[in-house]
């Protein structure tokens, strides 16, 4: 009797491959519970260092910039985690055994980190608000923010993953990633703040707004792109 | 061994070269230097309240000497993205052969580039704060530069931290080519963001007159024939030291 196998499609490996992060995920809740609560533990330091401002302080000119330093705190630690699992009992290794395509091995890696720092954002916007915003009024046009919240984070999934890949492998590892991650997302930060911030305090939204969130989806596409040429390199060195 | 055709030649036409260029970009930016300082016209800055004496002359502007800054600040920063240029380069070369060549030179021309980041930055922070009065702004070209220095200290880390010459030439290579997207960025952000103070130099229309534009050009032709010696001579250094471990090697066996 003739066996007949079929190669699976590149779409179904990476299904497989996607679910397999998400299974083990939730299983656990490791990486999201950490990533939470650490993430409530720098709403608890703004609420330090802000303590000692005055009445009159402008919180929604500056909620932007300490919504962004969050989200890139916070995905450092997830980051820094995400790979460290593949490396135990050798999981990598039987993936790299398997006869598919790296790229899809990247495209999996992306979208489940992509997923976790969606998941932790939805739980950390409402508490943001919470401790921060509620004595204000933000710009009706708040909800436009989840434009560069999405397009900031598939930048920060997409660098993150090559650069964890990388650093898994390295001394140091935690302050490497920081070290490497920080100012690769530098211009990228810079755009989504800016986009954040128009919509949260009112502004300019047709250019200011438009603009940043323009030159945040550029750079996240030269960056996606460049990281999933180079992933092939990086995930079998 | 066939892979010694590969490595790098010691002695040939590049290196005959280099010595050229690093003794002709010298005297070039010597030149620069003096023409700095002599011939090329002071830039009138913002204006004295009313005509004034000043050094027994009477002046209704405030020349400016600290422009003289820009004659090397610029070629510095040119000279040091066409370096992280090479960086980029070499990466590729390297992904595509993995010969450990590539990586030497891709790290050598990083490090040229580190001392140019460096020039530039120690050059522009006297231009910032004489020019603009200010010890820091974040302003956007000065940002991007600014990123880039640490992409480049990021670089040489990530070269300390990894054991196995395969994998650290590999993981460098890789964050080399990532991080040159930046240089770009850096170069042409004064044009995509008109608010930025940085002015911008590279155009038709910059104003500058023949005793301006000399000095400037002698300097950064100067400085990329410095660039291109300090690092052809650093290859040769790296290429003798490995043939010296080749030879150590020999003798032990």
């Amino acid at each position: 009797m003739a066996v007949t196998s079929h190669k699976p499609s590149t779409f179904a490996q990476y299904k497989t491959l996607l679910l397999k992060d998400l299974q083990r995920e939730f299983r656990t809740r490791d990486m999201l519970s950490s990533m939470a609560i650490y993430a409530l533990l720098v709403l608890v330091v703004y609420g330090a260092a802000l303590s000692q401002t005055g009445r009159q302080f402008d919180i929604l000119q500056m909620s932007g910039g300490l919504l962004w330093a969050l989200i890139v705190f916070t995905s450092l630690l997830g980051l820094n985690r995400s790979f460290g699992y593949e490396k135990e009992d050798g999981c990598l290794e039987g993936i790299l055994l398997v006869p598919l395509d790296r790229s899809v091995v990247f495209l999996a890696k992306a979208t489940s980190n992509l997923v976790f720092l969606l998941l932790v954002e939805i739980v950390v916007l409402p508490l943001f608000y919470f401790f921060f915003l509620t004595t204000t009024a933000p710009a009706p046009t708040w909800p436009m923010m989840l434009l560069p919240l999405f397009v900031g984070t598939v930048g920060i999934a997409g660098i993150g993953t090559l650069l964890s890949t990388i650093t898994v492998n390295t001394r140091g590892k935690d302050v490497l990633l920081a070290v490497l991650f920080i100012p690769l997302v530098f211009p990228l930060l810079y755009a989504c703040v800016s986009a954040t911030t128009v919509v949260v305090a009112g502004g300019d939204i047709e250019g200011i707004f438009m603009n940043s969130v323009l030159l945040a989806a550029a750079y996240d596409l030269i960056m996606v792109l460049l990281s999933w040429v180079l992933y092939d390199f990086a995930v079998s060195a | 061994m066939d892979r010694s055709a590969t490595k790098p030649a010691v002695g040939g036409l590049a290196d005959k070269l280099a010595l050229v260029l690093l003794a002709t970009g010298t005297v070039l930016t010597t030149v620069a230097f003096i023409l700095t300082f002599t011939v090329a016209s002071p830039v009138i800055g913002a204006k004295v309240s009313g005509v004034e004496l000043i050094g027994d002359q009477m002046i209704g502007n405030q020349l400016l000497l600290s422009q003289k800054i820009f004659y090397f600040h610029m070629p510095v920063a040119i000279a040091s993205m066409v370096a992280l240029g090479g960086t980029a380069f070499f990466g590729i070369r390297f992904l595509m052969t993995r010969d450990a060549v590539y990586d030497m030179k891709a790290k050598l021309c990083t490090e040229v580039s580190l001392v140019f980041i460096l020039a530039t930055m120690a050059t522009g922070e006297m231009w910032t704060r004489f020019e603009w009065g200010v010890w820091w702004t974040w302003d956007p070209r000065l940002t991007t530069y600014f990123i880039l220095m640490l992409m480049v200290f990021g670089y040489f880390v990530l070269r300390a931290a990894v054991e196995e010459p395969e994998r650290r030439a590999t993981y460098a290579s890789i964050f080399g080519i990532i991080a040159f997207v930046d240089v770009p960025i850096s170069f042409m952000i004064t044009r995509l963001i008109p608010s930025s103070i940085h002015p911008v130099v590279f155009r038709t229309d910059s104003g500058m007159s023949p005793d301006m534009l000399v000095p400037l050009m002698c300097s950064l032709f100067g400085f990329l024939m410095i660039a291109f010696g300090l690092y052809r001579f650093r290859v040769r250094t790296e290429a003798l030291a490995l043939r010296v471990e080749a030879v150590k090697d020999q003798i032990d066996e």
